[in-house]
């Protein structure tokens, strides 16, 4: 993209954890809306930017991840020229407090000699948006930054974006004070969006010296910690279109649902920025005489012989006749047998509910979590 | 096996019959069952079957397809040891002259296998819905030691008469080939899928080539004089689903025959493991069944936003069904807009279509109509 080389960073070290949702696979490989995985979504702002040349910053689980991306050939635009490195901390699992992206970074410390790129731009696997990056990354450039990140306001930081720090701005665009996530925060505030733009070289300067004493740090630690020591100004841009952060089970579920809602789901969908996926080949659902659906995103490959309201169902669902399928989210591969009354759950994937079967959660709650291949 | 087997598949055919559907394409290149189109059949099922090299013979109104195909990466075409080449006519020493018939087709790019340098070449239409491998196929034409083997469905009676009619002996040696008979003496249909030993089908087309008073066709030619100079020629008998879709109204019914109440031996939902139907990935959203919304006894594909009702419905991707508007018995091409309070009854409606906001299509059930830009 006009000239400038850049390198793009997926960090699955900075999503929170999800319970049981998240037990056996990182959020950003997790589902959402039945056909993406919630990574999709910074992957796809890297190709729709023209940023083919990228790396996935791992933190743990990585087949889970590498089975989705694959050969990356769904995200590049330039299937030579675009190139996907894996970047994963060997010893960071044995270690969880000082699994960081930072110590991954100094793991794979290529990244920073590397000079093909000049810029690199990190972006979080588990913030959903449609951003793109060219404007941030002119910006950045034509001022003459070392670091830019991007935040939006949001109205009460306790309910969104609960992972990301808040930035207090000066008048003249920089952050002056990080607040990372903690309990008492609450109110309105700038929350990052997990979107660094760096310079190479300053990221190479940086990095050594803060993560030997500081094992424990996080890349946005550390840029907090120079803004802190003066050394170099980090400027703040903001981001106003729509966007959310996956940062609970019930901010999970509640974003899910959301997209049920016309605005949302044009807000996000309903625009030429395109939200690359891999590629199943699964057939298209096909839908029964007596099937009867109402206001729910269904992917293909299901076959629906029963009543379907207010759900996000995955590829390949089944669900017989007579069943009845209410406020809820299924995963992929799940078979639900006929006669089933199935009511504010989330169901994971490759899971099979027998013949006459009730699952429900509690009324008014979160949607009771089912784990993957749960037999009932 | 299937290494030394290069697949021809001839896309060219203009399926005139399908009207204002192909005005603009060809017809291997139509929409069908709301996410594919009609030539992913045949390269799924060599993909399927491990056949490597693949050429895709291309002539009329050709620019959509050829650029579809591509390097044949959405079948899985493209691997290292794979070759996909859209074969279009060409310029030569000689001259140029276009495609004079499906035999001609191949004779002219008779330099391209001779590269590929198969020991038996599968010839295939674009334009037939079908899943299955050839490998079977492939295993009885090796073990009978034939020159040519002739996939063959058995039709009825009173069909024959409509087709290529073949026949065998006991066993399944073809003693007599005629095309469109009156008086059918068997009901074996010959599907136009070939698979020729290499050499044979070389000295065959070039002599061909030769008779000024041949129409360079299989069925009519290259078939008939085989037969005649004593050819070892095999019938090959394939049971399950297969669609010749000439016609608005065939093309509707094979669509209809993959819904829940249809033809119970299409075989797009059952077929196991990585025997898959591939193509083109949209990139589009999930499908969206809204609030009001009625679907019964459908087909729908990623992409499509349903507000309304529809019954009996095979729909694409991003069609919109707009709040009020009634669909029933149709097709829904990718792209295709039903406004509000319009009604459908028996159609196809065509890529990007606009039923306007009250109109009404077809009421009166006369025939399937066809609705195209």
């Amino acid at each position: 993209m006009n000239g400038h080389r850049i390198y793009g960073i997926v960090d699955f070290h900075t999503s929170p954890s999800l319970g049981n949702l998240t037990a056996n696979r990182p959020l950003g490989s997790t589902s959402f809306l039945g056909r993406y995985a919630l990574c999709d979504f910074a992957l796809s702002n890297f190709t729709n930017s023209g940023i083919d040349n990228i790396g996935l910053l791992i933190k743990d689980h990585q087949r889970s991840i590498l089975k989705h991306v694959g050969s990356m050939h769904a995200w590049v635009n330039n299937t030579k020229r675009g190139k996907l490195t894996v970047m994963y901390n060997e010893y960071g699992p044995l270690n969880p407090k000082t699994n960081t992206d930072a110590r991954n970074i100094m793991e794979n410390d290529y990244v920073l000699y590397d000079i093909s790129a000049d810029y690199l731009v990190f972006q979080s696997s588990h913030i959903v948006a449609n951003i793109d990056l060219r404007p941030i990354i002119e910006e950045h450039i034509e001022r003459g930054e070392a670091i830019t990140i991007v935040y939006k306001k949001v109205k009460d930081i306790a309910k969104e974006f609960s992972s990301e720090a808040n930035i207090d701005i000066d008048e003249d665009g920089y952050v002056v004070e990080f607040t990372g996530a903690n309990k008492k925060r609450k109110g309105k505030a700038n929350a990052t969006m997990g979107v660094i733009v760096i310079n190479r070289t300053v990221l190479a300067e940086v990095l050594p010296n803060y993560t030997k004493p500081y094992p424990e740090y996080s890349v946005m630690q550390i840029i907090d910690a120079v803004a802190k020591e003066g050394n170099y100004r980090v400027h703040a841009y903001e981001f106003k279109d729509f966007a959310f952060c996956i940062d609970t089970y019930e901010n999970y579920c509640k974003h899910m649902f959301d997209m049920l809602e016309y605005k949302n789901a044009h807000a996000l969908l309903d625009t030429n920025w395109d939200h690359l996926t891999k590629t199943h080949d699964t057939v298209p659902t096909l839908y029964g005489e007596k099937a009867n659906v109402k206001n729910s995103y269904i992917a293909n490959g299901c076959i629906i012989e029963g009543t379907v309201e207010n759900c996000l169902i995955g590829r390949g669902v089944k669900i017989g006749e007579g069943t009845t399928v209410k406020d809820s989210i299924i995963f992929s591969g799940v078979n639900i047998g006929d006669k089933c009354t199935i009511e504010n759950v989330l169901i994971d994937k490759y899971s099979i509910i027998t013949k006459g079967k009730t699952l429900k959660g509690e009324v008014e709650g979160l949607p009771a979590y089912y784990r993957q291949g749960f037999i009932l | 096996m299937a290494n030394k087997m290069a697949a021809m598949i001839l896309a060219g055919g203009k399926g005139t019959r399908l009207q204002a559907l192909t005005r603009k394409t060809s017809k291997p290149a139509v929409f069908y069952g709301g996410k594919y189109r009609i030539i992913d059949f045949p390269l799924s099922n060599c993909a399927n079957s491990g056949i490597t090299d693949v050429g895709v013979l291309t002539q009329y109104e050709s620019s959509e397809l050829n650029a579809y195909i591509g390097n044949g990466e959405k079948w899985g075409l493209n691997g290292v040891r794979s070759l996909t080449s859209v074969l279009t006519p060409k310029q030569t020493e000689e001259g140029s002259s276009w495609y004079a018939g499906t035999a001609d087709a191949i004779y002219q790019n008779l330099d391209w296998l001779d590269r590929v340098n198969p020991e038996y070449v599968l010839i295939l239409s674009g334009d037939h819905i079908y899943s299955c491998t050839y490998l079977e196929m492939l295993k009885k034409h090796i073990s009978k030691k034939a020159d040519c083997t002739i996939s063959v469905i058995e039709v009825p009676w009173e069909e024959a008469s409509r087709f290529g009619i073949l026949t065998a002996d006991k066993e399944d040696n073809i003693v007599s080939f005629a095309e469109k008979p009156k008086n059918p003496t068997s009901n074996l249909a010959s599907m136009g899928i070939y698979i020729f030993t290499y050499k044979t089908l070389r000295a065959m087309l070039k002599a061909d080539a030769k008779d000024e008073n041949s129409d360079h066709d299989f069925g009519k030619n290259i078939i008939p004089t085989m037969l005649a100079s004593k050819k070892k020629m095999v019938a090959y008998t394939f049971r399950g689903y297969w669609k010749d879709v000439g016609t608005i109204s065939s093309l509707h019914e094979a669509n209809m025959d993959l819904l829940l109440s249809g033809d119970p031996n299409t075989n797009l939902y059952t077929v196991q493991g990585n025997h898959k139907i591939y193509t083109q990935d949209t990139n589009s959203a999930p499908q969206y069944i809204g609030k009001n919304a009625s679907v019964k006894d459908s087909l729908i594909t990623q992409g499509a936003t349903i507000l309304g009702s529809i019954k009996k419905c095979v729909v694409s991707g991003e069609v919109v069904v707009e709040e009020g508007a009634y669909c029933e018995n149709t097709v829904l091409m990718t792209g295709a807009h039903v406004c509000k309070n319009a009604k459908v009854y028996d159609a196809i409606v065509g890529p990007e279509t606009t039923i306007e906001e009250g109109e009404v299509v077809n009421e009166e059930k006369d025939g399937i109509a066809l609705i195209s830009k």
